[in-house]
Order: structure tokens, then C-alpha cells, then sequence
């Protein structure tokens, strides 16, 4: 009984913010004069339209999915991790690096690429949890700063040493790994691939890690009260580099299954243009660090993007009316924290209250 | 009849707060409104003062019908009320804090020099002394009472609603508070106390009315009536007395020695602090809150780090070890503030009861629901805990059955040394006559247990030993058999021990 109205009242919340955002969209898109029903088929044909579209979706939605995953395991702890995206392009570096340069066969080459994405995301990640747990810096400020060193620094990497000087093309990024190595695709001629599955699996697997096994009962108390955990034992300095160590790695293995999966290459900017590790952070707050929400919830923003694509073939209402109902998104995400937050200053004050 | 509340409903959706309530006050009366918590006094006095509607039932004052619609309209009828929480701008001089809302003006300008002759010249009529230009937050407790009482009075109110008022106060101020109340009786205002504890009830009010369930279970004259009575009016049935049999103690379990905490103020948090708690005994430590106590407690569970000293609990020095190893060591520990440490709010009943009790509900890292379920449905039988069920998330249950889950938890542990720190801070009649009876008996099973409490009769009820803090120091060591209320009060408020 409690368990249906809680999940129905975690459900409503996101229902509300995307009729929202809709109703918005669909506002804007009369603003610019056009058609609000035929505009949002164009949207919804987009993005689900026919098995072309929709694997397409689901492939843009493998590294969101991935990212929200790993944010929302540090979420449920209780730490801000906000350095998705250096952890992921130093995954994504590192698995094209290891794969370009590590002898072997194909399958090698892949599970190396894959373990070396994660160890250097994860440690990455974890050194702003140790900066944190030591010396008590603040870890959502040094992990947005390190997004900065890790993008600039593989920038630079592809950029200089690891360059690309085969071909013609004068852009930042690695060679191409070998065909042995890629992910294979899930359908023949979709863009849909291994790592789609890697990210359900994964989602499904930290469901029942988070309620069945006592580390995600650690992680969820220390996120819900620091010092009820610390109090019954919980010693937080280790969480804390264990869940970011977490976090990062699976944040790493986003970049690494773009590398592997989609892009064969690292690319400059290509996993930061497409602003995957943000949309990963809104798909868990989206969620409320829920992993199977959050995997819905980054199917939704797939949607958006790429179902806002297909309208802007069809219609003349340009792309960026996504963009307008992503806004409202976070808006409405932005709205429920501070609502919980006023609520929970409101409990403290009745605490003890005679009632 | 100066107010009548004539059957007053409150429901909130399928809960009703209070049914068919009717209460009466007379001038220079003061009625007191007790029951456990959640029997539905809170609401009712909300009513009054306009912060909540009734569902059904009227309010009249001096037999007319009046309808508030916010705390405003009931000022406007000369309803005060002090709450539990004060609501004063530290900040401010006392003399600004009472005239708020009623600033004495010269031109556009608040006229501080009238407001300190406004605020002199009501302390004086009333005889309750204060200094005007005092900054609130330098005052103590009893005194911020005191300025929160004259605020109402500068506001002109005539019915006086106090919620909880001695709970933060010293023994000696809850005397000056009482002695107050009376003699502003004496001068024709009318109180209403919301309260728990029965002898300030006693020796304050003339009338007595008791809430259970939202329901009037009676309105006595307090010279008809006794303890006893009116803890079975509020309970609904008989409360057993406790039994305390005598105890030889054993070796002790814990010894805390020269333990200092140095802090950024002049003074230190803890100062050389030594003592020791046997098998079989209970040691009471009492002490107007903010002593120390809760430093004290939060380094013996390693909450908190020392800088001098060590602790040593069963044998294992423990001193600088993590909260996990002195747990392990033999702590079990109901901690003093139970939202702030002893619950997740958002988690579940059983999730909030399995912390510490990981190695018995899980192997191999992987949680067993079936021995979680079976632990925590037995510590719900056994405290009466009320709960929807083991999902229900702890924000749903009240102060009373949170502390009861928390006490279940901690005794479950089975530990050779127990702190109980505030154990029924809150809790009503019927839920502490269980924590009680739980601590007596682990103490029968030759547990040591550390009592911290800011109510001396709970000490002086369940204490083989009492301690007494003030300022970071023991300042006092007395045989609970022989101490007096007065003995302890003295130390607590800094005097020397006297006999």
C-alpha cells in the first residue's frame, strides 16, 4: 500500500514536468507559427517512428543512460558528483588508447579497453571524493573544475601525441580502433549496439544492488541522513571514494562504449558537444536517482533530441524547440528540489513538537 | 465563560485530529491541557490561535461567536501564545523584541527610548524583571521564556496559551516560571499549558483537561485529582510501577579518563572528564543542556574527536578508533537527538532498523529480508511500535514511536555498555513507562549503562550514580539514593556541592 503510493507520487512528479514541458514546447512552437499537433507527430515519428528511428534513439540513449547511472549511484550516497563528463572523455581516451595500442585479438582489445576506461574514470572520480574526505574540499565544486582538466588534457592528447596523421583530416582525435574490436550492433544497418544492452543490464543490476545488498544500503543511508550512517558505523571517507570510484568507472564505461560502439575513435569534443554527461545528470534528477527511472528518463531525452531532428526535417519549426522543453524540464527538477527542500526545513522545525 | 470551544472536529483527510473537543476557560484561570502525543492538544490550541480551522464546532469569547482566520485575528481578541520554540530575533535587544509588531513611533522612526520605558514599565506591573537593552541571544533560556511571555502581554492578550513551557528550563526556572504564571493569575490572565509533565500540571493549574485520541476523556479540579488519575486518563489503563532491585556491580565496563575537548571558544568543551560505569549500574548524568553532554557522548561513540585522554570500553582502548569499532567493541547508543541522528527520515521502518544489525541480517554482503522482517516485527510487537507497516517510511511515525523503534534497536544490540542519551525526550506517559522498563532490565542483565538526561526525575528514577556537568566539567558525584532534587539543581546551575 505504501509502497504503490510512493511509487505512484515519485511517478507524478516527472509526468507533471514533461506535460509541462509540452505545453510550453507546444506554446512556442505557435509562437514561431507552427502547427502544435503536427509538430509533436513529426517529434514522436523522430523518435519512434519506425525501427530505423527508434534503434537510433536508443542508441543516443546508451551513453545518457550510462552517465545518469553512474551519477545517481553518488546521488543516492548523498555526493554531488558534477564531473560526469571528464570522467567519461578520460574513459572514452583511454579506451581508444588501449585499444589502438594493446596487441591481441579483437575480444582483447575490447575487454581491455573497457576495464581501462573504468579504472581511469573511476580513479579520477575517486581523487575528488579523497580531496573531499581528506582535506574536506568541496566535492561538487572540485568535480566540475577537473571536467575542465580532463576534457582540455585529452583535447590535447589527440590533439599532439595521439593524433590522427594517416588521413587527411586535419581534426583531434585518434586513429580508428580495429573492426575487431568494436562493439557489434545489435540489428544489421542500425546504429544500435552492444553497449545498450551493457547499460539496461547495468541499470537492472544497480536496481537490486541498491536494495538488496549492504553496501547500497550504506550508500542509501549516508544520502539520506550523513549522520545516521556515521552514527550507526558508516564510515564516510570510505564510502565516499568507494561510491565516486563507482561512479567515475561508470561514467568511464559511457565513454568508452561511444568509443567502441558508435564513434571507433576519440574525437575532440564529440562527447562533449552532444552534452551526454548533462543530459545523464538531468536523467537522474529527472528519476530521483532511481536507476530504472533513470533509464526512462534518459530514453526521454533521447527522444527529444532526436525526435526534435526528425521535426526539423519535416517541419519549419527549428530544433531548438527540444531544447525549450528540456529547459521547462529542469525547471520543474529544479522546483522539486527546492520543494523537498523548503518541506524538510518545515519538518525540522515541527520536530518534537507536541502534537 | 471567558472562551468556549464547543465541540470542535478537526479532520485531516481519514485522520481525525481531534472529535467533538469542548473547552472551557475561565478569567484568572489557568487550565491545563494534557495527553500523549498525537491525543490532539497541538491541534486544538492551533485552533484557537487561528493557525488551523476546524472542521466542525465554534469558538465564543465572552459568549460571543468569533471565527480567526490567522494568528492576527485571535492577537486582535487578546489570545497569546508562547510556543515551544521560541520565536525571538537573537539579534535583538529584549526591549525590541517585545514591542514587535507594536513599535512605539516618533514620526516614521521606531522610538527605541520608549520602547525600553514600554518594555520597564510591563516587566514592572507584572513583576517579571528583565534587562531592556540585553541582546536576546545572550539570555538564557528561562529568561528568553520570560520576554516571549512579556511580548504577549505588550500585545495586550488576556488568554495566554503556553505549549510545552518548562521543557528547556532549568529546575530553578521552571519554579520562577510557575510562581509567574500564578501570580499573573492573581491579576486576572488566563493560561492555558500544554504539557506532559504532571507535578508542574499539579502544582500550577486549577483545572486539568485530558485529551486521548482527539477524544476529552475528562476536565478535573486539580485539588480533586492525582498523578495517578491523570496518567490513567491520559494512557486508558493502569501504569505499572517500576521495580528497581539493588544490584552488586560488577568490574567496569567502561572508563573514560581525562578526556578533554579543546573547541575554538575560551573555554573548553570538555574538561578532564574521568569516570567509570560498572556492570549492573545505571549512571545518570545530569546538567542543563549544552554542558557538554553532548560532546561526552558523541567522543565515547566516536563521533567526535579528543584531544586528550583515553576511553577504554571493555578492556579495548578505544580511544581516536572509528564509530564502527567501538561499536563492535560493546557501545550500543540511543543517541540524544533522534531526527539528527537516530533516523533516515526518508528510509523505511526496517531500513532504519537494521543499521548495526548488518551482521545478523546479511551474509555475504547480500541483505536476508526474511531475518530483517522477523527482527523488526518483533521489536514492533514488543514496543507497541505504531506503524502502517515495516515499509513505512520513519517520517510517518510519530516523535514517540520513532523513539521506541530507535530504543528497540540499541537494546537489541545487547551490548555490555548502553548509552541512553535523552531516552523519552518527547515521548508520552505509556511510551516511556516501556523505555523505562527496557533500560531496568538490561541493567538486571548486568549491562553499564550511561543515563544522559535533561528531566532529573527520570535520573533520579533509573540513576545507581549521578554526575553532574556544568561548563564541560564534572562538577559533582552523588549516590542516587541519598541525592536531593535541590543537591543536584544547585551543581547543575554551577553552585557547590553542598553535605
Amino acid at each position: 500500500m505504501d509502497k504503490l503510493k510512493d511509487t505512484l507520487q515519485a511517478l507524478i512528479q516527472p509526468l507533471l514536468a514533461i506535460v509541462a514541458g509540452l505545453l510550453v514546447g507546444a506554446i512556442a512552437i505557435l509562437l514561431v507559427g507552427g502547427d502544435v499537433l503536427e509538430t509533436y507527430r513529426e517529434m514522436w515519428k523522430g523518435a519512434f517512428g519506425n525501427f530505423f528511428f527508434l534503434t537510433n534513439t536508443l542508441a543516443r540513449a546508451t551513453p545518457i543512460i550510462l552517465v545518469g547511472l553512474g551519477v545517481a549511484l553518488a546521488f543516492r550516497a548523498g555526493f554531488f558528483n558534477m564531473g560526469a563528463e571528464g570522467q567519461m572523455v578520460l574513459g572514452a581516451l583511454s579506451a581508444a588508447l588501449t585499444a589502438l595500442y594493446i596487441p591481441g585479438p579483437g575480444l582483447i582489445k575490447m575487454l581491455a579497453a573497457i576495464i581501462a576506461a573504468i579504472i581511469v574514470a573511476g580513479l579520477w572520480s575517486a581523487f575528488a571524493g579523497w580531496l573531499d574526505s581528506r582535506f574536506g574540499m568541496n566535492l561538487l565544486i572540485t568535480t566540475l573544475l577537473l571536467n575542465y582538466i580532463a576534457t582540455l588534457f585529452a583535447g590535447y592528447m589527440v590533439a599532439y601525441p595521439f593524433k590522427d596523421r594517416t588521413g587527411s583530416s586535419a581534426l583531434s582525435q585518434t586513429q580508428m580502433i580495429d573492426a575487431s574490436a568494436m562493439f557489434p550492433k545489435l540489428f544489421q544497418g542500425m546504429t544500435v549496439h552492444l553497449g545498450f544492452v551493457i547499460a539496461i543490464v547495468l541499470a537492472l543490476g544497480m536496481h537490486l544492488f541498491m536494495k538488496h545488498t549492504t553496501k547500497g544500503y550504506e550508500i542509501r543511508m549516508m544520502g539520506g541522513n550523513p549522520l545516521f550512517a556515521s552514527y550507526g558505523g558508516v564510515n564516510r571517507g570510505k564510502l565516499m571514494i568507494i561510491s565516486m570510484f563507482v561512479s567515475g568507472a561508470i561514467a568511464g564505461l559511457a565513454g568508452a562504449s561511444e568509443v567502441l560502439g558508435t564513434q571507433y575513435r576519440f574525437l575532440d569534443g564529440s562527447l562533449t558537444a552532444a552534452n551526454y554527461a548533462w543530459s545523464g545528470i538531468m536523467a537522474t534528477l529527472l528519476a530521483n536517482s532511481n536507476p530504472i527511472g533513470t533509464a526512462f528518463a534518459a530514453l526521454l531525452l533521447s527522444a527529444l533530441q532526436t525526435g526534435g531532428m526528425g521535426m526539423e526535417r519535416n517541419t519549419d519549426v527549428p530544433l531548438e524547440i527540444s531544447s525549450i522543453i528540456q529547459a521547462v524540464l529542469i525547471l520543474f527538477i529544479s522546483a522539486k528540489i527546492t520543494i523537498s527542500f523548503i518541506k524538510r526545513k518545515k519538518a525540522g522545525a515541527k520536530d518534537g513538537s507536541a502534537v | 465563560m471567558l472562551l468556549e470551544m464547543d465541540s470542535i472536529t478537526k479532520s485531516y483527510g481519514l485522520v481525525t485530529a481531534n472529535r467533538n473537543v469542548s473547552f472551557n476557560l475561565r478569567k484568572g484561570e489557568v487550565h491545563a491541557l494534557i495527553g500523549e502525543n498525537g491525543a490532539g492538544k497541538t491541534t486544538l490550541m492551533r485552533i484557537l490561535y487561528g493557525m488551523e480551522s476546524p472542521t466542525s464546532g465554534h469558538i465564543k469569547i465572552n459568549g460571543q461567536p468569533v471565527v480567526f482566520h490567522d494568528p492576527t485575528d485571535a492577537i486582535k481578541h487578546k489570545i497569546g501564545m508562547v510556543h515551544q520554540h521560541f520565536m525571538l530575533f537573537p539579534a535583538f535587544s529584549i526591549a525590541e523584541n517585545i514591542v514587535i509588531g507594536r513599535e512605539p513611533k516618533k514620526s516614521m522612526m521606531f522610538d527605541r527610548k520608549k520602547a525600553i520605558e514600554e518594555t520597564i514599565s510591563i516587566s514592572e506591573k507584572y513583576n517579571m524583571p528583565v534587562d531592556p537593552k540585553k541582546k536576546v541571544a545572550d539570555c538564557s533560556l528561562g529568561m528568553q521564556q520570560r520576554v516571549e511571555i512579556l511580548k504577549v502581554l505588550h500585545q495586550g492578550a488576556e488568554i495566554i496559551i503556553l505549549d510545552e513551557p518548562t521543557g528547556v528550563l532549568t529546575p530553578l526556572e521552571v519554579k520562577e516560571l510557575l510562581a509567574s504564571i500564578k501570580s499573573l493569575a492573581a491579576q486576572g490572565k488566563s493560561f492555558i499549558i500544554i504539557s506532559h509533565k504532571l507535578s508542574e500540571i499539579m502544582e500550577v493549574s486549577d483545572r486539568i483537561t485530558v485529551l486521548r485520541d482527539g477524544v476529552v476523556t475528562g476536565t478535573v479540579n486539580a485539588g480533586e485529582t492525582n498523578e495517578e488519575q491523570l496518567s490513567r486518563m491520559m494512557v486508558g489503563r493502569e501504569l505499572v510501577k517500576l521495580e528497581r532491585s539493588t544490584l552488586e556491580t560488577g568490574k567496569p565496563v567502561i572508563d573514560v579518563s581525562g578526556v578533554s575537548i579543546k573547541g575554538n571558544k575560551a573555554k573548553p568543551l570538555l574538561d578532564r572528564i574521568s569516570f567509570q560505569v560498572r556492570e549492573g549500574e545505571i549512571v545518570g548524568v545530569a546538567g542543563i543542556s549544552g554542558n557538554g553532554q553532548s560532546e561526552l557522548l558523541q567522543a565515547i561513540s566516536g563521533l567526535m574527536a579528543i584531544d586528550e585522554g583515553t576511553i577504554v570500553i571493555q578492556d579495548q582502548n578505544v580511544t581516536g578508533a572509528s564509530v564502527k569499532q567501538i561499536r563492535d567493541s560493546g557501545l550500543a547508543h540511543i543517541p540524544e537527538d533522534r531526527y539528527l541522528w537516530g533516523v533516515s527520515k526518508e528510509a523505511t521502518v526496517s531500513d532504519n532498523g537494521i543499521m548495526g544489525h548488518l551482521a545478523s541480517t546479511s551474509k555475504r554482503g547480500i541483505l536476508n529480508r526474511k531475518a530483517i522482517r522477523t527482527l523488526v516485527s518483533e521489536w514492533v510487537d514488543r514496543f507497541a511500535i505504531k506503524t502502517g507497516s515495516l515499509n513505512t517510511k520513519a517520517q510517518y511515525l510519530s516523535g514517540g514511536n520513532l523513539q521506541k523503534l530507535i530504543v528497540a534497536r540499541e537494546i537489541a544490540q545487547q551490548s555490555p555498555f548502553l548509552i541512553a542519551a535523552e531516552p523519552t525526550r518527547g515521548v508520552d506517559v505509556g511510551a516511556m513507562e516501556i523505555i523505562h522498563g527496557e533500560l531496568l532490565k538490561r541493567r538486571e542483565e548486568r549491562a553499564a549503562i550511561l543515563l544522559v538526561s535533561s528531566e532529573l526525575t527520570e535520573i533520579m528514577k533509573l540513576a545507581d550514580r549521578i554526575l553532574v556537568m556544568y561548563e564541560g566539567k564534572i562538577v559533582g558525584e552523588l549516590d542516587a539514593a541519598t541525592a536531593t532534587e535541590e543537591q543536584i539543581s544547585l551543581l547543575m546551575a554551577g553552585g557547590k556541592a553542598v553535605g
